[in-house]
């Protein structure tokens, strides 16, 4: 197929198709709706380094995790979640909340939406990891 | 001996195929409300891992062309065209599928070509499409030197490919449960390759097949799908971004960092290559055969079970 032909139908394909999904609603992000939800998104990352302490974030978009040994964040991923320890992570505040830059190339910056006193509470805990 | 290849290249004109299957797919899922997942970032990443996959094949594909080429002209043998040959290279080439997707699995260096195409939660249409952009730079055209040498032309080994290609396409999906019995006796189907998709301990490493099932079970890697074991989709380690660079190149930057660490001999730098994928010097991480048997540790009824054979 010549690429004249090629090039577009692809690129108008692949546009219509984002455009149709998020249409039809299917671009909305996963919650946390409780700690026991926190919990198992935790160890669906790393089953074997269980969470001692869950504090889920207000609007319950991710949470912040204490196992024995470590500190570690959960966080959605589209419509389902992934997890990280925050070893080596820097916190910056942003409007809405705090920005996480992570040593890591396949998790490089977390968004995090947190009312201002969860702010603090954060960035407390991850002094402590650092 | 021709070098004139009448073959099409069959991935590029089934396109249109493959996007008007996805909408069906997409519409199938909203009005019945069952049958898997889209969401929107995912799909998007997966399409455009697709079109990259495409940009590749046209920028590099002359390598491995090239490479064809060469051993077509230095092969004594020419066995035609006929329906016959083209269908025997179609089995063959399945065969090497196996072989290349099994080291997609089991060598590091390959698996950071393949390991995108994993990397997906979701299991629909779009997930077929998340194609690697650096498969060239794994080598694995090698193990189609022996078609060739044997006289299959290399455009008929290429076209052969695309059709086992576009044959894995539809059972990119949740929307099929079983298929008749004979047929999933002897061709990978949804619920075969569903499996090899899971990152539940049991699937891992398993169901290597493109077209035809019984490689897998000729050489002791199929595993069933369970009813009381649901598939997990992605990755041991599910990535934290949605970018298709990162997405495409994330296996070979860490395989870099691992292997330019400082304190290691040269051995352990290269294990960290071609070990498979978990593997360190340190025994800090778990390659799919530790993360078995801790598994089994932790649920030791499950030994003997699929997916947990006893020697393990």
């Amino acid at each position: 197929m010549p690429l004249s032909i090629l090039l577009p139908m692809v690129v108008v394909g692949i546009a219509c198709i984002a455009v149709l999904l998020h249409l039809l609603g299917l671009s909305r992000r996963a919650t946390l709706p409780d700690t026991a939800a926190a919990r198992a998104a935790w160890l669906r990352e790393f089953p074997a380094d269980a969470p001692i302490h869950v504090t889920l974030c207000d609007n319950r978009s991710a949470a912040l995790i204490a196992t024995e040994t470590r500190r570690g964040v959960v966080w959605p991923m589209g419509a389902d979640t992934t997890a990280r320890y925050l070893t080596g992570a820097r916190a910056r505040r942003t409007k809405t909340g705090l920005r996480l830059n992570l040593p890591d190339y396949t998790a490089p910056q977390i968004h995090l939406a947190l009312d201002p006193d969860e702010v603090a509470a954060w960035q407390d805990a991850l002094k402590e990891t650092a | 001996m021709t070098d004139i290849t009448p073959f099409p290249d069959v991935v590029n004109l089934a396109v249109p195929l493959f996007i008007a299957a996805i909408l069906a797919e997409l519409l199938w899922i909203v009005i019945k409300g069952r049958g898997g997942r889209y969401e929107t970032r995912d799909a998007l990443t997966s399409l455009i891992m697709g079109a990259g996959n495409v940009a590749s094949g046209i920028l590099l594909g002359f390598v491995a062309y090239g490479f064809f080429m060469v051993l077509w002209n230095i092969s004594p043998l020419d066995l035609g065209t006929s329906i016959g040959v083209i269908a025997l290279c179609f089995v063959l080439d399945d065969l090497r599928y196996y072989w290349v997707h099994r080291f997609g699995h089991r060598i590091r260096w390959v698996w950071a070509s393949h390991v995108n195409h994993h990397s997906s939660q979701h299991y629909n249409l779009t997930t077929a499409l998340r194609q690697t952009w650096t498969g060239t730079f794994t080598f694995m055209m090698v193990v189609r030197a022996p078609l060739i040498l044997l006289g299959f032309h290399p455009g008929m080994v290429l076209f052969v490919g695309g059709l086992n290609l576009i044959y894995q396409f539809w059972i990119h999906t949740e929307a099929i449960g079983r298929m008749p019995r004979w047929f999933e006796a002897v061709m990978n189907t949804p619920s075969h390759h569903r499996v090899h998709h899971g990152r539940n301990p049991r699937y891992l490493d398993c169901n290597y097949a493109g077209v035809f099932i019984i490689w897998d079970k000729m050489f002791g890697t199929f595993v069933p799908e369970l009813e009381e074991d649901k598939v997990d989709f992605g990755l041991v380690r599910n990535l934290g971004t949605f970018n298709p660079i990162r997405v495409a190149f994330h296996e070979w930057i860490s395989i870099f960092r691992d292997a330019t660490q400082p304190g290691l001999t040269w051995r352990e730098r290269l294990k960290y290559c071609v070990m498979p994928p978990g593997w360190s010097h340190d025994g800090s991480r778990e390659t799919s055969t530790a993360i078995k048997a801790r598994f089994l540790a932790d649920h030791p009824e499950n030994t003997g079970t699929p997916g947990f054979p006893l020697n393990r």
